[in-house]
C-alpha cells in the first residue's frame, strides 16, 4: 500500500546515477544502494546546510535519508553507524560525547562548514538608548542598575546559556571583574522568548548568544564589544583590562564542523569527497533562514531555488568528487 | 495546679524527641558561622555514586548490547510496518480503520467523534508526525500490556515476587524519563526504539497494578463454582479467573495507553523519527507559541482519541453495556472489506490519498501576534505580579526571612528587635498550643517558623535528616523511618544535597499554592454545575498538553527564573487537587447534609462541620497526587532555568553521563516516594 509515485521518484535518480557511475573513472561512488543517513538537528540553519548537501548527494545518485536527531544524542548514533553524517556541529556546544567518540576513533571530522560565526554578549538594539555607551563593554559598569532584577539583586543580570552548555558568561563576568550575575536560561527557547519579549516591551536585556541565527531576521541586535579574543588572553594575566586574571576577553568565534561516522569514507568515497569540498556561505544561509522561518516557505522549495540559482557554486564540487 | 500547666507538662513529655531535635538544631544554627559544613554538606563526605552507576552501566552495555540490539532490530521492524500502514497508505485507509475500531468499541457516536478528531489532525497539517507518534504508541502498547500482565499475574500468585515488583513500579513511575534516556540509548542504539522502550518502562506499572487488583477482586464464589464443576488449573485460569479480572485489566489498558503517549513526547528529545513531539520541541526551541500550541493540540487530540476508544472497550465488558459490536469473526471481514474499499476509492480520488494542501489551516502566526500583543499590553502588570510573588513568597521560602528581608525587596531591614519579636511570637504560639494539650500543633508552629526564618537552603542538613526521620517514625513506624532517613542520607552522600533542597523549596511552594487555589476552585466547582462544566475540559487539557507548550508565553511574560517554573508546576499539579476536592465534596451523602440542616446548621457551619470533614480523605488523596505531579514537573521546569535536581538531569543528558543522570533521577524518585508514603500514612491515620 505504498505510493507508487514515491517509489518512481526514488528509482529515476537512481537509474541516472548508475549511468553516471558507468562514466566515472577515478572516484568510486561506493554503496549507492544503501541510504546515507544525514542528521537533522533542532535549528533551521542546520536544516538548510543538510538539505543542500543531501540534494547534491542525491544528484550524484545516492539514496539520502534525513533523520531527526538531538544535538547531543546524534554523536552516539554516528559512532554506531546508525547515522552517517551531520553537517553543522558547533564546536562551542558539543557536550561530552563528541570529544569522547572522536578520541575513540568512531567519528571523524570531515572539515569546517565555513560559516562566519560569532558568539558573545548580545542585546536588542533599544538597549543603546537605555544604556548609553554600548556597544563598548565599559558601558555595562555604568548601567548595572538598569539590569538589576529580583533574582540577582544587588547584581545586574546577564542571561546565560543553559547550564548544560557550559559557563562562558559566568567566567567572563568573573574574569572581567564585573558586578553581574549569570542566570542560566534552561533552553534555547527560553533565550529566544526573552529576547522577543524584551524587544517587544523595550525592557533591558543582555544575553549570551550566537550568529548566524534566524532570530536576527526578526529582532535588531547589537553585540557588546568585549576585548577581542587572542590566545594570550588565556595565558597572560597582564593581557586585557583586568591585570589579575586570564580570560578577561570575549570568546573565540566557534567553528562549524562537518562530522561523519568513521566508516563513511570507505563506504561512499565520492560522497566523502563531495562533503569534504562542501562549504556554505553565511549570507546565503541567513537569507534562506528568513525565507523559511519568517515567510513560512517550505524548506524543500527554498533549497531547490537556491541550488538552481547557484549551480555554479556546488556543481564543481560534485564534478571534482566524481571524476 | 491549673489545667493549663498540667496539659503543658504533658505536652512537653509527649514532644520530648521533637524538642530534643529542635534544641540540637538551635545549637547547630548558633555555630554555623564558625562551621560552614553545618549547613552545606561537605564534599569530602560524599561517595562516588554516579561513577559506580556508570561502571555498572558499562558492564551491562558490554554484556547485553548484542541482545539489546537484536531486540531493537525486531522492534524497529514492527514499528516500520505499522508506520508504513499509517503513513504509506492513503489517509482514507487509517481514518476508516480507526473509525471502525471505534464503532466496534463504542457505537456510532464514538465513530463520529473519532472521524472528526482525525479530520482535525489532517486539517492541522500535522498528519505525518501524528501518525508516527501513533505508530509508536501502537507498538509500545501490546508490549506494555503483555509485560504488565505477566508481572501482575506473577505478583498476584506470589507474595515474594510482589515484594520485589511493587517498589520497582514506584521507581519506574517516579524516576524522570530524561534520566534513563541515555542508558537506553547506549544499550539499544539510536532511533525510535529509544522512545519505544522509554514508553514501555513508564506504561507498564498501571497495567501491573490493575492486573493484581483485578485478580484479587475475583469473588471467591466464582472460583469455588469453577472448582466444583471440575476445572483443571489451566481451565480455571482461562474460563473463570481471566474473564472475571478482565474489566479491571481493561481499565489498566486505558491508563497504560495514556502513559505510553505521554512518554513518547519526552522521548522526542533523542530524535530518530519525525514525530509530533519533535514538532513541539522544535517550536519550543524557536519560542514559537503558535506552532507549539497547534502541535500540542494534536497531542491532546490523540490523547482524547486513545482514551475514549480504550475506555469504550473497557466499558463494554461491564454488565449492562448498551453496545456489543459485532462478533470478531464477522467484524474482521467487514473491516477488511472497508479498508480495501477505502484504498480503491483513494486510487480513483487523489484527494482521498493526499490531503489537499488548500484544506490545511494554520492560525500559528495569528496566535504569535496575539501573544506578543498581550506581552506588550500587560507586561508591566505581570512584572509587578512576578516581583510580588518573588519577594514575599519565593525568596522567604528559599533563603528565609533572615536573608530575604532587605530594603530592595521588603523596603525594610530586619532589626534585632524584629528578630526577637518574631521568635517571641513563635515561642508564644507554641506555649499556648502546648497548654491546650495540642503538642503537635505547637511543634508545627516552631518548625514552620524556623523553616521560614532560615529558608530551605539555610537549614542544617542534620536538622532535615532528624526531623524527616522522626516524622516518618511517628506516622508510620520503623519501616517508614528507614525509608525517609535513607532517602535523606542518599541525597547527602550522593552529593545532591544543595540541588535537592532547591527542588524541595520550589515544589513545596508550588504544592502550597495548588492546595490553596485548587482547593478553592474545587469547592466552587462542587457548588456550581456551570463552573464544573467549564473546569473539566480545562483540566483535561492541562493534563495532556505537553508542558513545553505553556512554557513559552510564561517565559515571554515572566522571563527565565523560579517564578516561571512555579507557574509551570502549578498549572500541571493543580489538576488532581481540583478534581479530588470536587469529587470528595460532591460525594458527601445527602442524608448527612439533611441531618445537618435539620440541626439548624448555617451554610457556613454545614461546610466546615459536615462537608469538609466528610470529604477530607478524598482531598488528602488529591494532595498526595499533587505532590507527585509537582515533583514530576521539576524536570520540565529546568528548561526555564531552575537549578535543582531537574537541571542536574539535563546536564547529565548533555554530557551523556548515564550515571549522573540516574543518580539525580533516583534522588528525585526517593523524595517522591518519601512524600507519598508520609501522606499515605496521614491518610491511614485519618481513616
Amino acid at each position: 500500500m505504498f505510493h507508487l509515485t514515491k517509489l518512481g521518484a526514488r528509482l529515476i535518480p537512481g537509474t541516472a546515477a548508475l549511468m553516471l557511475a558507468g562514466m566515472a573513472t577515478a572516484a568510486e561512488l561506493g554503496a549507492t544502494d544503501e541510504p546515507i543517513r544525514l542528521a537533522i538537528n533542532e535549528w533551521t540553519g542546520q536544516h538548510i546546510s543538510t538539505h543542500i548537501a543531501g540534494e547534491a548527494l542525491r544528484s550524484m545518485g545516492y539514496d539520502v535519508e534525513y533523520v531527526t536527531a538531538g544535538n547531543y544524542p546524534q554523536h552516539t548514533a554516528l559512532a554506531d553507524g546508525d547515522l552517517h553524517a551531520t553537517l553543522e556541529v558547533w564546536t562551542n556546544n558539543v557536550g561530552d560525547i563528541y570529544p569522547k567518540m572522536k578520541a575513540a576513533g568512531r567519528i571523524v571530522d570531515i572539515g569546517p562548514l565555513g560559516l562566519t560565526t560569532r558568539e558573545g554578549w548580545m542585546y536588542p538594539k533599544h538597549m543603546e538608548e537605555l544604556c548609553p555607551g554600548l556597544p563598548a563593554w565599559e558601558a555595562l559598569v555604568g548601567c548595572r542598575d538598569r539590569l538589576v532584577t529580583a533574582e540577582t539583586f544587588p547584581q545586574g543580570r546577564i542571561l546565560a546559556y543553559p547550564a548544560d552548555w557550559g559557563t562562558r558568561s559566568a567566567d567572563i563576568i568573573r574574569n572581567m571583574g564585573l558586578d553581574y550575575k549569570a542566570v542560566p536560561a534552561g533552553s534555547e527557547g527560553a533565550l529566544v522568548a526573552e529576547l522577543k519579549a524584551a524587544d517587544a516591551r523595550k525592557t533591558p536585556l543582555v544575553m549570551m548568544f550566537w550568529a548566524p541565527h534566524w532570530v536576527f531576521a526578526e529582532v535588531e541586535a547589537g553585540w557588546v564589544a568585549l576585548p577581542a579574543y587572542e590566545p594570550a588572553c588565556d595565558t597572560d594575566p597582564a593581557w586585557g583590562p583586568n591585570p589579575d586574571a586570564t580570560g578577561d576577553c570575549g570568546v573565540e568565534a566557534p567553528v562549524t564542523m562537518k562530522v561523519a561516522w568513521a566508516g563513511f569514507e570507505e563506504k561512499w568515497p565520492a560522497a566523502w569527497a563531495f562533503l569534504e569540498a562542501y562549504t556554505l556561505d553565511t549570507a546565503a544561509q541567513e537569507a534562506m533562514m528568513k525565507a523559511i522561518d519568517q515567510d513560512g516557505e517550505p524548506i524543500e522549495a527554498v533549497v531547490a531555488a537556491w541550488m538552481e540559482e547557484n549551480a555554479a557554486v556546488w556543481t564543481p564540487w560534485v564534478e571534482a568528487a566524481t571524476q | 495546679m491549673t489545667g493549663f500547666a498540667r496539659r503543658f507538662r504533658a505536652s512537653c513529655r509527649s514532644a520530648r524527641p521533637w524538642l530534643a531535635v529542635l534544641g540540637l538544631s538551635a545549637l547547630l544554627l548558633a555555630q554555623r558561622a564558625a562551621f560552614p559544613q553545618i549547613v552545606g554538606y561537605p564534599d569530602a563526605w560524599t561517595l562516588p555514586v554516579a561513577e559506580a552507576i556508570n561502571r555498572v552501566m558499562d558492564g551491562l552495555v558490554a554484556q547485553f548490547q548484542g541482545v539489546a540490539r537484536a531486540v531493537s532490530g525486531g522492534l524497529n521492524l514492527a514499528f516500520s510496518g505499522v508506520r508504513a500502514l499509517l503513513i504509506g497508505s492513503p489517509w482514507a485507509v487509517p481514518v476508516c480503520l480507526f473509525c471502525l475500531i471505534a464503532w466496534q468499541g463504542g457505537g456510532r457516536r464514538l465513530a463520529l467523534l473519532t472521524g472528526a478528531l482525525l479530520l482535525y489532525i489532517l486539517a492541522s497539517g500535522y498528519w505525518e508526525p501524528a501518525m508516527n507518534t501513533l505508530a509508536l504508541v501502537l507498538v509500545a502498547l501490546p508490549l506494555s500490556i503483555l509485560i504488565g500482565f505477566g508481572l501482575g499475574y506473577l505478583g498476584f500468585r506470589s507474595a515474594h515476587a510482589r515484594r520485589v515488583i511493587l517498589p520497582m513500579l514506584d521507581l519506574m513511575q517516579t524516576i524522570p524519563a530524561f534520566a534513563y534516556l541515555i542508558p537506553i540509548l547506549l544499550l539499544f542504539g539510536f532511533g525510535p526504539v529509544v522512545g519505544l522502550i522509554a514508553s514501555v518502562v513508564f506504561a507498564v506499572p498501571p497495567m501491573v497494578r490493575n492486573t493484581i487488583l483485578g485478580f484479587e477482586r475475583i469473588p471467591p464464589a466464582v472460583l469455588e463454582s469453577a472448582r466444583m464443576s471440575g476445572c483443571s488449573r489451566p481451565q480455571q485460569f482461562a474460563w473463570a479467573e481471566l474473564p472475571s479480572a478482565l474489566p479491571q485489566m481493561l481499565v489498566g489498558v486505558n491508563q497504560t495507553t495514556m502513559a505510553a503517549l505521554s512518554m513518547v513526547i519526552i522521548a522526542a528529545i533523542i530524535g530518530g523519527f519525525e514525530d509530533i513531539g519533535w514538532a513541539v520541541l522544535s517550536a519550543m526551541r524557536k519560542a514559537q507559541f503558535g506552532q507549539s500550541l497547534l502541535s500540542g493540540a494534536v497531542i491532546v487530540v490523540l490523547a482524547i482519541l486513545l482514551d475514549r476508544v480504550t475506555a469504550a472497550y473497557a466499558a463494554r465488558q461491564l454488565p449492562g453495556a448498551s453496545h456489543a459490536g459485532l462478533p470478531l469473526r464477522r467484524f474482521a471481514p467487514v473491516l477488511a472489506a472497508a479498508l480495501i474499499a477505502a484504498f480503491l476509492a483513494a486510487q480513483a480520488l487523489p484527494a482521498l490519498r493526499d490531503w489537499p494542501a488548500g484544506l490545511i489551516h494554520s492560525p500559528a502566526q495569528a496566535i504569535n501576534a496575539a501573544t506578543t500583543g498581550f506581552v506588550l499590553a500587560h507586561g508591566e502588570l505581570m512584572a509587578a505580579l512576578k516581583n510580588g510573588v518573588q519577594f514575599f513568597l519565593l525568596l522567604p521560602v528559599k533563603l528565609g526571612f533572615e536573608r530575604a528581608v532587605v530594603p530592595f525587596t521588603w523596603g525594610i531591614t530586619l532589626t534585632p528587635g524584629m528578630k526577637a519579636a518574631y521568635w517571641a511570637l513563635a515561642g508564644l504560639g507554641c506555649v499556648l498550643a502546648f497548654g491546650r494539650g495540642r503538642w503537635k500543633g505547637g511543634i508545627a508552629v516552631l518548625v514552620v517558623a524556623g523553616f521560614l526564618y532560615f529558608g530551605a537552603t539555610g537549614l542544617p542538613w542534620a536538622t532535615v535528616l532528624l526531623l524527616t526521620t522522626l516524622l516518618a517514625f511517628q506516622l508510620g513506624g520503623i519501616r517508614l523511618a528507614l525509608l525517609a532517613g535513607g532517602a535523606v542520607v542518599y541525597l547527602l552522600v550522593a552529593g545532591l544535597w544543595q540541588q535537592a533542597m532547591i527542588s524541595v523549596y520550589l515544589c513545596s511552594v508550588a504544592v502550597f499554592l495548588c492546595i490553596l487555589l485548587g482547593g478553592l476552585i474545587g469547592i466552587w466547582a462542587a457548588a456550581s454545575d456551570t463552573v464544573s462544566a467549564i473546569i473539566r475540559p480545562i483540566n483535561d487539557m492541562l493534563q495532556t498538553l505537553p508542558q513545553f507548550v505553556l512554557l513559552i508565553p510564561a517565559l515571554m511574560l515572566f522571563q527565565v527564573g523560579d517564578f516561571t517554573a512555579l507557574l509551570a508546576i502549578v498549572a500541571y499539579a493543580i489538576v488532581p487537587m481540583i478534581r479530588y476536592t470536587e469529587h470528595g465534596l460532591r460525594s458527601v451523602p445527602a442524608t448527612l447534609i439533611d441531618a445537618g440542616r435539620a440541626c439548624g446548621c448555617s451554610a457556613w457551619q454545614l461546610f466546615w462541620q459536615v462537608r469538609l470533614p466528610q470529604s477530607l480523605p478524598q482531598i488528602l488523596i488529591g494532595i498526595n497526587q499533587t505532590v507527585l505531579y509537582g515533583l514530576g514537573m521539576l524536570v520540565i521546569a529546568a528548561l526555564v532555568g531552575t537549578t535543582g535536581l531537574g537541571q542536574a538531569i539535563y546536564v547529565a543528558l548533555g554530557e551523556a553521563n548515564a550515571g549522573a543522570g540516574l543518580a539525580a533521577g533516583l534522588g528525585m524518585a526517593l523524595i517522591a516516594m518519601t512524600a507519598d508514603r508520609l501522606l499515605q500514612a496521614v491518610i491511614r491515620g485519618r481513616a
